[in-house]
């Protein structure tokens, strides 16, 4: 009991954010439920990066119908590579992501063929809600398929890794670079065995990992370092999660952001509760921060002055940024 | 943000204290017991008649019974006589019963039977009485006694009281000659009480005779004479022996007034002998009771004043709510992970049924089962609403199959298996599958086990027959429950297993 009591306290001194706290003091205060549906459904966030002039993955269609399946060769058009996703899908499910076409059928980006009813299928169980979050009925987006840099070729195994920024009323508080492994079947999502690696926000430069919930420095996979690569196009990425909170009004998000080969930073996906696994990944907890954060909002509305994204991104990196401690 | 706290400590404050204060006055005040083995004393009081009737005569016993309308309350009454009628009539704050009979012959018996409490009388009523009477005429001596007797008595008194006190003293003084005079060579405690009538009756006090019945187990005994005046508000009681003031508690009222215990019409030795004894009962059926014999209506409000079956139908809706707050606790304060928010609590529902073990183990047999199915199901490629109306179906066979089995082997707790929600094992398979899909076997297991540990223990706690009664009798309780539900609702610290969960933290300090 006592030794909880202790780890309490460290945890505390730290300012590691709990559920609880992160539930009660961020999720609950700055999140809108009635906002909730721009970031539950893909479409409509899309939708909105695309008006604000954010960039994301362009939209290829919508399949909302079982009818409206019958036009999934129209939406595809000449393309060979795309991906199917629900509009609400949680953790990743229910995302086909084709690569290329093979005689007459699709091969998947992890190599496996599959036949257009295969993908008619995935499209129907998406419709029914399956992968939507509470099983209600969901949209199909047919969108372009992210390439992601080379850079991320030595780091990371099949799958797009993203980079989550934690966005705190339009401040940038904690970024991760999310890396998949062989065991998240490719896929990002930390619970799922995904790789986090915490990322400097000033530098764009990767600090140490973290693997389902402990502290690494190599990839599992390919035994390579995660820590100290530089990532291309940091301040756009900032910038891109900065002005996010504009595109939705969600005070307390994760924005989920992949690095194209040609089209650089993309948005993905907004998150209105996004995990506390970051905290591993860059060795810092959040309170400390959203205090922060929080303390220079108080400044400013006693003031009357609102930063735009690229203030709100500078004060982030000058607060937060240049971390030393892991050059070695 | 600071507003709505308070708003919300202030609403915590008022839940808690109007929960606090509600149980506090049911337990104070209203006097409910708060175990359900609390007892109380019941008496039963047998008044056994007997006599001679006599032979060619129509035969009338009249007897005094308590008129009860105050301390005590009565919970079972009953007259024992073969071939006579009965009949109860009031008079003058009296009640007489009458035994009837147009023949009876030889040794006659009859019994008056009184089950009585003295708990749970309810208020009492405001009681009249007379404050003014006429003297007694008296002539000669005894008028002259009298007087030099009461001049005395009047110095030495302050007011009614007292002057009770000190009449009932001097007639005890049997050395005095204006005593001798007046008691005339008869000491019984009833002249006595005559004479002192007769004194007061001069100074215009009026009096009353009053006998009692002592509540005391297996003695003998007869009614005991007192005196009881009243002051304008309430009966004072006088012990016409001492002179001291006060009916102890354990004397039953039985009847007032000059007029003998029985009068018998058309029979001989007439005799009434009193027995006592008294049991324990269950202080709660006790208050039942009670409450169906008088106008004392302190359960009317209560769950118990719901039709006995719907309150078996409360007591466990009652706990429902001990059951979700166990859930909240092992999920926010402890960090255990369930499968829904309520799944557990509505699994330890049905436990109740099965019984724990035998629950468990039927759960984990149709979950298993379940799984299976539904992952062959994963091949079909089935759309979700087909997909789930099959599980559901393929639950209910298998239920019906278990039962059937159950009792050809002739093992009856399994036809219990038929209580568990249907519905609710469909979404477990359901939940379970898709978490075993996305998250892995392991963290399945995980929830699974989680999910039955929640459900165990919800179960254990919601049958603890003491709580069940508590929260059944008292249901403010639910209030300070919400109470602290609402205050969870604003918990911010660390879930246990966070810290667990976090440990990397630590061990990168070290």
């Amino acid at each position: 009991m006592f030794g909880f009591w202790k780890t309490w306290k460290a945890l505390e001194a730290r300012g590691i954010m709990g559920i609880n706290r992160r539930n009660a003091d961020y999720v609950l205060k700055y999140n809108k439920r009635s906002l909730y549906p721009l970031v539950d459904d893909k479409i409509i966030t899309k939708e909105r990066a695309l008006a604000a002039g954010l960039h994301v993955p362009q939209m290829y269609g919508v399949i909302s119908t079982e009818k409206g399946i019958d036009k999934l060769d129209e939406i595809i058009g000449g393309r060979s590579d795309f991906v199917i996703k629900p509009a609400q899908g949680a953790g990743g499910d229910g995302i086909l992501v084709v690569a290329d076409r093979f005689e007459g059928r699709y091969r998947t980006v992890s190599g496996k063929i599959i036949s257009h009813e295969e993908i008619e299928h995935q499209i129907s169980s998406i419709l029914t809600g399956l992968y939507s979050l509470g099983g209600h009925r969901d949209r199909a987006l047919i969108e372009y398929r992210v390439v992601p840099d080379q850079i991320f070729k030595s780091i990371s195994y099949e799958g797009v890794p993203d980079i989550r920024i934690i966005v705190l009323m339009g401040y940038p508080v904690m970024a991760m670079l999310r890396l998949p492994t062989r065991q998240s079947g490719g896929k990002a999502n930390l619970h799922q065995g995904a790789i986090g690696v915490g990322v400097d926000l000033a530098t764009g430069l990767t600090l140490r990992g973290t693997w389902l919930n402990s502290i690494i420095t190599k990839h599992p996979d390919t035994t390579n370092a995660v820590d100290g690569v530089q990532l291309p196009n940091w301040d756009g990425f900032m910038k891109l999660a900065a002005g996010c909170y504009e595109l939705c009004g969600l005070g307390y998000i994760g924005v989920d952001m992949v690095l194209d080969q040609e089209k650089g930073p993309l948005i993905l996906e907004l998150n209105a509760r996004p995990g506390l696994n970051i905290q591993i990944a860059n060795d810092c907890g959040l309170t400390l921060r959203t205090h922060a954060v929080e303390a220079r909002l108080e400044t400013l509305k006693a003031a009357g002055v609102t930063e735009t994204p690229e203030e709100r991104v500078r004060f982030a990196q000058e607060m937060f940024g240049h971390i030393a401690a892991f050059a070695g | 943000m600071r507003s709505l706290t308070l708003h919300l400590k202030i609403l915590i404050a008022i839940l808690v204290v109007l929960g606090i204060s509600v149980t506090c006055y049911q337990i104070f005040v209203l006097g409910i017991p708060v175990t359900e083995d609390a007892t109380d004393d019941l008496w039963n009081i047998d008044a056994k008649v007997e006599f001679v009737a006599n032979p060619k005569d129509p035969v009338k016993i009249q007897m005094f019974v308590p008129p009860l309308s105050r301390d005590f309350v009565s919970l079972n009454e009953s007259f024992i006589s073969n071939n006579y009628g009965v009949s109860v009539n009031r008079t003058d704050g009296n009640r007489k019963v009458t035994w009837s009979a147009r023949r009876a012959k030889g040794n006659q018996t009859l019994y008056y039977r009184l089950v009585l409490t003295k708990r749970y009388s309810g208020e009492k009523i405001k009681v009249k009485g007379p404050t003014f009477r006429d003297s007694i005429a008296v002539e000669g001596p005894e008028k002259i006694a009298a007087e030099a007797l009461l001049a005395p008595i009047r110095q030495h008194s302050a007011d009614v009281e007292t002057f009770i006190t000190e009449a009932i003293k001097r007639t005890n003084n049997l050395s005095d000659d204006n005593v001798k005079l007046l008691l005339a060579g008869d000491p019984s405690t009833a002249h006595k009480a005559k004479i002192v009538e007769l004194l007061l009756s001069i100074a215009h006090v009026p009096v009353e005779k009053v006998h009692t019945i002592r509540l005391v187990a297996d003695q003998p005994q007869s009614p005991e004479l007192w005196l009881r005046s009243f002051n304008g508000s309430d009966w004072l009681y006088f012990n016409p022996e001492t002179g001291e003031q006060g009916l102890p508690a354990d004397r039953l009222l039985w009847w007032t007034g000059d007029e003998n215990l029985i009068t018998v019409d058309g029979g001989k030795k007439a005799l009434v002998t009193f027995s006592l004894n008294n049991s324990e009962m269950n202080a709660i059926r006790l208050a039942k009771l009670t409450d169906e014999n008088t106008d004392a209506n302190f359960l009317e409000y209560s769950l118990y004043g719901l039709p006995l079956q719907t309150q078996q139908t409360f007591m466990i809706m009652v706990m429902i709510p001990i059951g979700v707050l166990v859930i909240l606790i092992l999920r926010n304060l402890i960090g255990l992970q369930t499968l829904g928010t309520f799944t557990p609590v509505l699994i330890a529902l049905a436990f109740r049924e099965t019984q724990l073990g035998f629950g468990i183990v039927l759960f984990t047999i149709i979950t298993a089962l379940g799984l299976s199915l539904r992952s062959y199901l994963e091949h079909l490629k089935l759309q979700m609403l087909p997909r789930l109306s099959v599980v559901l179906t393929f639950v209910v066979v298998l239920i019906a199959a278990i039962s059937l089995f159950s009792h050809k082997l002739g093992l009856e707790r399994g036809l219990s298996v038929a209580l568990f929600p249907m519905v609710i094992l469909t979404m477990t398979i359901e939940r379970l599958s898709i978490t075993w899909e996305e998250r892995g076997a392991n963290h399945a297991l995980k929830v699974a086990i989680g999910t039955l540990f929640a459900a165990s223990l919800a179960h254990i706690i919601m049958s603890v027959p003491e709580l069940i009664y508590f929260v059944f009798t008292f249901p403010a309780i639910l209030l300070i429950l919400v109470g602290f539900m609402l205050a969870m609702g604003r918990y911010r610290g660390y879930r246990l297993t966070e810290l667990v969960r976090f440990k990397a933290f630590l061990k990168a300090d070290q």
